[in-house]
């Protein structure tokens, strides 16, 4: 077993090692701070293997490293239960085994075999009803088992990763800037927020800063990007439930703001608009301007369609009560942005993103918070208003793409972070010179995909598609 | 709500597509490893702004009703096998369609090993739309000469 050193208990922000005998007492002490344990993953290490941990403490960010001598580190999901997923993908994709971790179910494998991945579920008039990876509209790719008594749902195993593309193997070895065009291109939907989280991830480890410029560039493309897609989530939730009305008019909205940030960042899925190291987007005062001008247009408009939607009863019967997570589910399960919101956990990363531009921001926690499709539905209109508001100041006078200056000395290891229109993305990057040794992204829609399957235990079969709608997550960011 | 209904009429004009029926295409869309972006735009496509179907294009819950099979993505290992069962499922004549970079071979993730890295390498391709994610405008435009190529295979 080689030679392994704990870091100094004062220098918490960085990386340290620490052996698999210590490891779940780090993990306990890093939790009882008041910090947490935010993804887990593998990585090849000399001969053998690494489990490193990406914690966030209230003194920066960490990384654990633990050295696998025999393949193996203990589990730490009993203290950590959210990191579940995390701890099968690893051994999925590298072979690291997870002691105590029992049975282990395959996560990015998909074995013919129902009983070695799916959740045992017996009694009398227990039967599945199994639907995908193909779906019957315009929807990504992935495969659910459903676990029903006639109607009603009592559990549900998600199957993903049916588009798994490797992205993280393909982006090492390459340089920061190609694995920010690969990593950064997990999902169209989120393409800013995870661009900016391994922007971050990369300028940490080189010890860079951004400039007021750069925040404030990056603030606009974040504030653009939650924009559209709240739009489109709550045109899907009308869709979900079959009221055309509701869904024509977001979908005609969220066209809307595409067309304007097409017009101001050349792209209608910001494609290209975050880099390493300085900013890549740049708007003149007439440019800011006619996008401002759009966007003010589109304010009362957004607010009509939402007025319109609170008076809908037939909307309104189908989403209150419907998928709810109850508020300390979605903290043991470690449930992000608007998911957790709507359950009273006021949880939002753009509060501790002093690398973006959101002074004074408070999370957008909708009153009653019942975690129902109703609560998601409308953390996400009250959010609509505040993002609104922010990218009408954010708007004012031109946009400069700003860089990021030297602040400290570099290292091996960044972590980023930024709010998706889903949640806290968390990116963590090990730098070789100019070179990715490894990359690991972790996306909102990894981290709430089990408050999925969670919020539609007990509801009817027929509301999962309106409970589904309601998280609206990614699989292409989680497959990766 | 209604208030939007201005804004359409005004979206619609801008996108200066051609009108009038011309028959009717059934399309069975298979996510075979997309970013999801060419999805966002498909759906973009059928909605209020383009409204495929009012050229009679539409989308089919099963590909055995479909007359088009249009894929997005490079293919990975873990979709390849419902993709051409989808394919199988069909009936003659079928077209396949490769939407976006991703299914023609020129996207992001052609490097990736867990994938075939193009469409064309797994199914017979008819009909090729480009672009990262191509515009709902540059997918009808891509679809819409179907419905005459149909007509004639028909």
């Amino acid at each position: 077993m080689p030679e392994v050193a704990r870091a100094a208990g004062a220098a918490r922000a960085g990386q340290a090692v620490v052996g698999p005998d210590l490891l779940r007492d780090e993990v306990a002490a890093v939790l009882a701070s008041g910090g947490a344990v935010q993804a887990l993953f593998a990585a090849a290490a000399g001969d053998g293997l690494e489990a490193r941990y990406v914690c966030a403490t209230p003194a920066g960010d960490l990384v654990l490293r633990c050295p696998a001598p025999r393949g193996e580190v203990p589990t730490i999901i009993d203290l950590a239960p959210h990191l579940a997923w995390d701890e099968r993908e690893a051994r999925d994709l590298f072979g690291l085994r997870f002691a105590g971790h029992e049975p282990h179910r395959p996560l990015v494998h998909h074995p013919g075999d129902l009983a070695a991945w799916a959740t045992p579920v017996l009694g009398d008039d227990v039967h599945q009803v199994a639907v995908g990876p193909v779906h019957a509209g315009v929807i990504e790719s992935g495969h659910f088992r459903f676990h029903t008594v006639g109607e009603r749902i009592v559990h549900l195993d998600i199957q993903l990763f049916h588009k798994h593309r490797g992205l993280e193997r393909v982006a090492e070895g390459g340089s920061a800037e190609e694995a920010l065009a690969t990593v950064g291109r997990a999902c169209a939907a989120c393409s800013v927020a995870t661009g900016i989280a391994i922007a971050h991830a990369v300028e940490a480890a080189r010890g860079l800063w951004p400039d007021d410029d750069l925040r404030r560039s990056r603030t606009l493309l974040a504030e653009l990007e939650r924009l559209y897609n709240h739009l489109h989530d709550i045109g899907a939730i009308c869709a979900g439930v079959g009221l055309a009305p509701g869904a024509m008019a977001f979908a005609a909205l969220k066209e809307r703001a595409q067309r304007a940030i097409a017009d101001l960042a050349g792209h209608r899925f910001m494609f290209g608009a975050v880099a390493a190291g300085a900013g890549a987007v740049a708007a003149d005062r007439a440019a800011a301007g006619r996008a401002r001008g759009a966007l003010r247009e589109l304010a009362p408009d957004v607010a009509a369609a939402w007025r319109s939607l609170l008076f809908d009863a037939s909307l309104r019967d189908r989403a209150r009560g419907a998928g709810a997570l109850p508020a300390d589910e979605a903290r043991r399960l470690g449930t992000v942005g608007p998911a957790a919101r709507a359950t009273g956990v006021a949880t939002d990363a753009r509060e501790r993103s002093p690398r973006l531009r959101y002074a004074g921001l408070r999370p957008a926690v909708p009153p009653g918070a019942e975690g129902d499709v109703a609560a998601r539905m409308e953390a996400r209109a009250l959010e609509l208003t505040d993002t609104l508001a922010m990218l009408d100041e954010l708007l004012d006078g031109p946009v400069a793409p700003g860089h990021a200056l030297p602040s400290a000395p570099p290292s091996a290891h960044g972590v980023g972070r930024a709010e998706s229109p889903r949640g806290e993305t968390v990116c963590a990057v090990e730098l070789d010179g100019g070179a990715v040794r490894r990359v690991h992204l972790r996306t909102a829609s990894f981290a709430n995909w089990p408050a999925v399957a969670r919020a539609c235990r007990g509801a009817i079969l027929p509301d999962f598609p309106l409970v589904n709608k309601s998280f609206e997550l990614c699989y292409a960011c989680v497959d990766r | 709500m209604f208030l939007l209904l201005r804004d359409l009429r005004r979206a619609r004009r801008d996108a200066a597509l051609p009108r009038g029926p011309r028959g009717a295409l059934q399309l069975r869309h298979v996510d075979a490893g997309s970013c999801n972006g060419c999805e966002h735009e498909l759906g973009a496509a059928s909605g209020p702004a383009y409204d495929l179907s009012r050229f009679g294009i539409s989308i089919t819950a099963s590909p055995r009703h479909a007359d088009v099979l249009l894929v997005t993505g490079p293919v990975t290992g873990g979709m390849r096998v419902a993709l051409e069962r989808a394919y199988e499922a069909m009936s003659e004549p079928r077209l396949v369609a490769a939407l976006g970079d991703c299914a023609l071979g020129c996207g992001p993730f052609r490097r990736s090993p867990e994938a075939a890295g193009r469409l064309e390498d797994v199914l017979p391709v008819d009909v090729r739309i480009a672009g990262c994610p191509p515009s709902p405008d540059a997918i009808a435009a891509g679809l819409i000469p179907l419905l005459d190529r149909r007509a004639g295979a028909g």
